[in-house]
C-alpha cells in the first residue's frame, strides 16, 4: 500500500508540470493585463510600455514561464528602458515557494489565496453538508418508496431543482427572502455579503448571511446527489443478501442502516471523491450575487483582468487538491470494498 | 466498512468546515467603536456599494475609479472639484491664479500654498515635503507606478520653498495643471523608510493597508472581496458628522439592486438606465445622474485596414445621418441621456453651434448613392465588386450588445451591413504591441466611452498625428489612424492656452473638425447614476471627485 501511495505521488509530479504548461500557455493568450489596469480607460501608452518592462511582461512566454517555474533573481534586466541590463529580479519561483504577485494588486498571490480560501471553505463545506443529509434522506426515501406518489412527487421534483439555473436561483431566493419578506413585515435574510457592518463578524451573522447562499449551491446537487442514491438503493436492497438478512428476522431499520447503505454508498464516495477538491475553487456564480469574498469570485475578477500569476496559483492548487483527493478516495476504496488491493 | 469511510468523509468535511471557520474567525474584530457622539448612541455608518473592487488603495499604482474616488474620504490633493466641477481647495490655501500671484508671467510657475493646520492622521504636519517625495516616488524607475502622467512629459520640476509653500514648474505654460497636479500627496515620514528598506515601493504594506492618510476620515481595515472601512480623522480640520464609511463589495449588478431595495445599502453607483425607473418608484432613495465627462461613442477607423467605405468622408456622414441615436436614449437608456455633439458634451468647452448630426435616413441614402455604394439586388450596397459590409467592434457591456442589434436592423433599408464583433475588455483594449484590435486597426467602427485623460480638463492627444501607433510607436493612442496637421495645431494651442475664453474658442474649432471629418460620433452621454438614500442629506456628488465633499454628509 505504502509503494502504491508512493509510485501515485510520483507520477503526479510529471503530470502538474505538464498541467502548469498548458495552464501557463493558454494564459498567455488571455489578452493584455495592462489593457484594464487604468479602470474605465486603458493606461497611457508611455506609461503601458514602461509597466510591461517593469512587470516583466516583455518577456518571451517561455522566459515569463521559466520566471513562474524557477523565478528571476539570477538573472540581470533593464528597468530603466536604456536596453542594458543593471539590475536583478526579485522572484524565486513557484519552485521555491513564491506563488508570484497579482500584477493587478501587486500583491503576493499566497496572501490573496489565504484571505479568500476560509471563506471558502465555509460556505462550501455548509452546503456540503447540507448536500449529503439532505440527499441522503431523500434519495433513501425515494428508493424505499419507488413509484410511489411520493417518490413520483419527488422524482419531478429532482428534475425541477437540476435544471434550475443557479445565476436565476440566487436571486428569486433573494427577492423572495429578503427584499420582499422585509417589505411584508416578515422575518427576513440580508441580501448581500457575510455580516452586516453595525453588527460585525460574529457567528450568527455569519450564519444568517450564510442561509441563502448555501440554500441556493444545495438545490442543484441534492436533487442530482438524491438520484444516485435513490439508484444504487434500488440496486442493493434487491440483492440476496438483503433477502437473506429479512428473513433472519433483523430489524428493517438494522438492514438499511449496516446492510443495504454501506453497499450503496461507494458510487456515492466517488462523486464526493470527485466533488471536494472543486469545493477549493468556490462557487462563482453564487459568490458573485451573494458578495461572498471566496475563492470563485477572487477566479473570475481576475479572468477578466488577465491577471496571470493569479489565475496560476488558483488553478495549480486546485490541480494539486484533485490529485491529492484522487489518491485519497483509490485508499478510501480498499476499506470500503475488500476486494479492491493495490499491489 | 463503509459507513467508516462515511463517517471519514463527514470527518474530512468537519475538519474543514471547523478550519474554515477558526481562519474566518482569524480578523473577527467588531471593530472598536470610535469615539460615538454620545455613550449611548452606537457610531453611525453609512454603507456605500461597490460593483468593482479596488486593485489598490495607492494612488501611484492604480488610476482605477473606483480606487481614486475614495481619496476623499482619506488622502486629499491640493483640491477636488465640487458638483458643479469648480476646484475647491483642500490641502492648498487657495487656488492658485493670476491675481494672486499663484500662477508666474509666463504661465510655467505655479505656486501652491499649503494649509498650515493640515496634519497626517496620526498627528504629523504635512508640508511641501510630502509634495516633493510623492514627485519623486511617481518618476523613480524602481517604482512599477501606473502612471507618469503629467510629470514626465510637461513638469520641469517640484521644490519646496519652505514648509508650507510648493513651487511646481512646468517646461511650458501647461493649461490642464489644475486637474492634473498633485490630485494626491504621499506620507514621506512614513514611506521613506520603507523605500530606504526595500528599494521601491511596490510592495509596502501601506497601499494596502494605508493606516496613515490626509482627510475627514482614516482608513481602518480592507477585507478582501467583502469591504472597506474607513472612521472618522480626529486629526482633521474639519470633522465630519458621520462616523464610519462601510464600503461593501456586491459584483453583481442585481445583487446591488436588490440590496438598495432592501435599504442593505444607502448609496450605491453604476446602476444600469433600466433600473431607474423601479428604483425612482421606491421612493426611499434619490436617483442622482452625474456627468463624468464620459462620452459613448463611434470611432471611425482612418488606417490602412479599414474598409474602403469608411475612408470616405461622405459615408462616414451618411452612417451618421442613418444612426438614429435618439431612439437609443429613448428606447435602451428610457430617455435618461441624449446623443452628445461632442466628446466635451456637458463641459463648459462644449460649443454651443455644435450640434448633434440629425437623424435624415433620406441623406443618408443620398450620401451613399454620391459616394458611389449602390443597392445591389441582395439589398446590400456594392462598389467595385466590395459589399458595404463593416465590422462594428465593441466589448460585452450589455448595452453595447443590445446597440449593435438595434444599429443592426436600422441600416438594414440603407444597404449596409454590418459585422457585429464584442471581445471582452482585456483583448478590446489590449495596447498594439499585443495586437489589440481598436490599437492595431482590425475594425471599421469602434464603439467604447471615452473621457479626457485628466477630466475635468478637456485636454487629450487621442487624435493627433504623433499619437498614431506604429511599431516604432506603440504606445500611441490616436486608435483612430487619423492624422490632420490643422487639428494637431489646435491641439497644441489649447494646451499651453491658460486662458478659459481663449481655450473655449479653441475647442470650438476642434469639435468643427471632429464632426465635419467625421472621426467621432456621439451615442449617449454616459453619466454616472447613483441611488442615495433619502436617509442622507447633503450629499453632493460630483462627477470629477464623488465624495468631495464628504465631511458635510448628514445622516438622519
Amino acid at each position: 500500500m505504502t509503494r502504491y501511495i508512493i509510485r501515485r505521488i510520483l507520477q503526479a509530479i510529471p503530470l502538474l508540470f505538464i498541467i502548469s504548461v498548458i495552464l501557463f500557455a493558454l494564459m498567455m493568450n488571455m489578452g493584455d493585463p495592462l489593457a484594464t489596469l487604468g479602470g474605465r480607460q486603458p493606461p497611457r501608452g508611455e506609461d503601458r510600455l514602461r509597466l510591461a518592462r517593469q512587470l516583466g511582461l516583455d518577456q518571451p512566454i517561455y522566459m515569463q514561464y521559466i520566471f513562474w517555474l524557477v523565478g528571476n533573481d539570477w538573472m540581470r534586466f533593464d528597468t530603466t528602458g536604456d536596453g542594458v541590463p543593471n539590475t536583478y529580479g526579485t522572484r524565486r519561483g513557484i519552485l521555491r515557494g513564491d506563488w508570484g504577485t497579482s500584477l493587478v494588486t501587486r500583491r503576493p498571490v499566497v496572501e490573496m489565496i489565504w484571505q479568500r480560501l476560509p471563506n471558502t471553505l465555509l460556505l462550501m463545506g455548509t452546503a456540503q453538508v447540507v448536500i449529503i443529509v439532505f440527499s441522503l434522506a431523500i434519495g433513501i426515501y425515494s428508493a424505499l418508496r419507488q413509484y410511489s406518489i411520493t417518490d413520483h412527487v419527488i422524482t419531478t421534483g429532482a428534475f425541477i431543482g437540476y435544471s434550475m439555473p443557479i445565476f436565476w436561483l440566487a436571486l428569486m431566493l433573494m427577492y423572495i427572502f429578503a427584499v420582499n419578506f422585509k417589505k411584508w413585515g416578515l422575518p427576513y435574510f440580508p441580501t448581500v455579503g457575510m455580516y452586516d457592518p453595525a453588527v460585525g463578524r460574529t457567528f450568527s451573522q455569519v450564519v444568517w448571511h450564510m442561509a441563502l447562499p448555501v440554500a441556493t449551491l444545495s438545490v442543484t446537487a441534492i436533487a442530482a446527489y438524491s438520484r444516485y442514491i435513490r439508484a444504487s438503493m434500488l440496486e442493493v436492497i434487491n440483492q440476496d443478501y438483503i433477502r437473506t438478512a429479512r428473513s433472519k428476522g433483523l430489524p428493517e431499520r438494522f438492514i438499511l442502516w449496516r446492510h443495504a447503505l454501506k453497499n450503496a454508498s461507494l458510487p456515492l464516495v466517488t462523486l464526493i471523491g470527485l466533488d471536494l477538491p472543486l469545493l477549493l475553487a468556490g462557487a462563482v456564480v453564487t459568490e458573485r450575487i451573494f458578495a461572498w469574498p471566496g475563492m470563485g469570485r477572487l477566479f473570475l475578477d481576475h479572468v477578466e483582468r488577465a491577471d496571470y500569476p493569479v489565475l496560476m496559483g488558483i488553478l495549480m492548487l486546485v490541480s494539486i487538491a484533485v490529485v491529492v483527493f484522487q489518491i485519497l478516495t483509490d485508499i478510501v476504496y480498499t476499506y470500503l470494498d475488500p476486494r479492491i488491493r493495490y499491489s | 466498512m463503509s459507513s467508516k469511510s462515511r463517517t471519514r468523509h463527514f470527518g474530512l468535511v468537519a475538519v474543514l468546515l471547523l478550519l474554515a471557520f477558526a481562519l474566518s474567525a482569524c480578523p473577527a474584530q467588531p471593530v472598536a467603536p470610535v469615539q460615538p457622539p454620545s455613550e449611548a448612541e452606537p457610531p453611525s455608518l453609512v454603507t456605500i456599494t461597490f460593483v468593482q473592487e479596488p486593485d489598490n488603495l495607492s494612488p501611484l499604482y492604480t488610476t482605477m475609479w473606483f480606487s481614486g474616488i475614495l481619496n476623499d474620504f482619506w488622502l486629499l490633493g491640493l483640491w477636488n472639484f465640487n458638483d458643479n466641477l469648480e476646484p475647491t481647495p483642500q490641502l492648498a490655501r487657495e487656488i492658485p491664479s493670476a491675481a494672486n500671484g499663484g500662477i508666474s508671467e509666463d504661465g510655467r510657475t505655479i505656486t501652491i500654498h499649503l494649509r498650515e493646520d493640515a496634519r497626517w492622521s496620526d498627528g504629523t504636519p504635512v508640508t511641501a515635503a510630502d509634495f516633493v517625495f510623492t514627485y519623486e516616488m511617481i518618476m523613480d524607475e524602481r517604482n512599477a507606478v501606473i502612471s507618469r502622467h503629467p510629470y514626465d512629459q510637461f513638469v520641469a520640476g517640484v521644490e519646496a520653498a519652505g514648509d508650507h509653500t510648493l513651487v511646481v514648474t512646468f517646461h511650458e505654460p501647461y493649461a490642464p495643471w489644475l486637474s492634473s497636479i498633485f490630485t494626491y500627496v504621499l506620507p514621506k515620514h512614513i514611506l521613506e523608510p520603507v523605500m530606504k528598506a526595500n528599494g521601491t515601493l511596490d510592495g509596502a504594506d501601506w497601499n494596502r493597508n494605508p493606516t496613515v492618510g490626509v482627510g475627514p476620515y482614516v482608513f481602518k481595515e480592507w477585507e478582501s472581496g467583502s469591504h472597506l472601512l474607513f472612521e472618522r480623522n480626529p486629526n482633521h480640520w474639519q470633522q465630519p458628522n458621520i462616523d464610519r464609511i462601510f464600503i461593501r463589495i456586491t459584483p453583481d449588478d442585481a445583487a446591488q439592486v436588490a440590496a438598495i431595495k432592501a435599504g442593505d445599502t444607502d448609496i450605491g453607483v453604476f446602476i444600469s438606465f433600466s433600473d431607474v425607473p423601479e428604483l425612482e418608484a421606491l421612493g426611499t432613495v434619490n436617483v442622482v445622474s452625474t456627468p463624468s465627462g464620459f462620452m459613448e461613442g463611434w470611432f471611425f477607423n482612418f488606417g490602412e485596414q479599414a474598409h474602403p467605405a469608411i475612408r470616405d468622408r461622405n459615408v462616414r456622414w451618411a452612417l451618421a445621418h442613418g444612426f438614429d441615436r435618439w431612439q437609443i436614449t429613448q428606447d435602451l437608456l428610457l430617455g435618461l441621456s441624449e446623443p452628445p455633439a461632442s466628446p466635451w458634451d456637458l463641459s463648459p468647452y462644449a460649443s454651443p453651434n455644435i450640434q448633434p448630426v440629425p437623424y435624415d435616413p433620406e441623406r443618408a441614402a443620398q450620401l451613399l448613392d454620391e459616394a458611389g455604394w449602390v443597392m445591389d439586388a441582395d439589398g446590400v450596397r456594392e462598389k467595385d465588386g466590395e459589399k458595404l459590409i463593416l465590422r462594428y467592434v465593441t466589448n460585452m457591456r450589455r448595452l453595447r450588445l443590445d446597440t449593435q442589434v438595434v444599429v443592426q436592423d436600422m441600416f438594414r433599408d440603407l444597404g449596409v451591413r454590418f459585422e457585429l464583433i464584442n471581445h471582452p475588455s482585456d483583448i478590446f483594449f489590449a495596447s498594439y504591441a499585443e495586437g489589440g484590435v481598436i490599437a492595431t486597426g482590425q475594425y471599421d467602427i469602434a464603439q467604447w466611452s471615452s473621457q479626457p485623460e485628466a477630466y475635468p480638463d478637456p485636454d487629450t492627444s487621442r487624435w493627433t498625428c504623433r499619437e498614431i501607433p506604429t511599431p516604432d510607436n506603440p504606445a500611441g493612442s490616436n486608435w483612430n489612424f487619423y492624422c490632420n496637421p490643422e487639428l494637431d495645431e489646435l491641439f497644441a494651442r489649447q494646451a499651453v492656452t491658460v486662458d478659459m475664453e481663449a481655450r473655449i474658442a479653441l475647442f470650438e474649432e476642434i469639435e468643427k473638425i471632429i464632426q465635419e471629418d467625421m472621426i467621432w460620433l456621439g451615442v449617449w452621454q454616459d453619466n454616472d447614476i447613483w441611488t442615495v438614500s433619502k436617509r442622507l442629506s447633503n450629499v453632493r456628488l460630483s462627477g470629477a471627485d464623488p465624495f468631495w465633499n464628504a465631511a458635510n454628509w448628514t445622516l438622519e
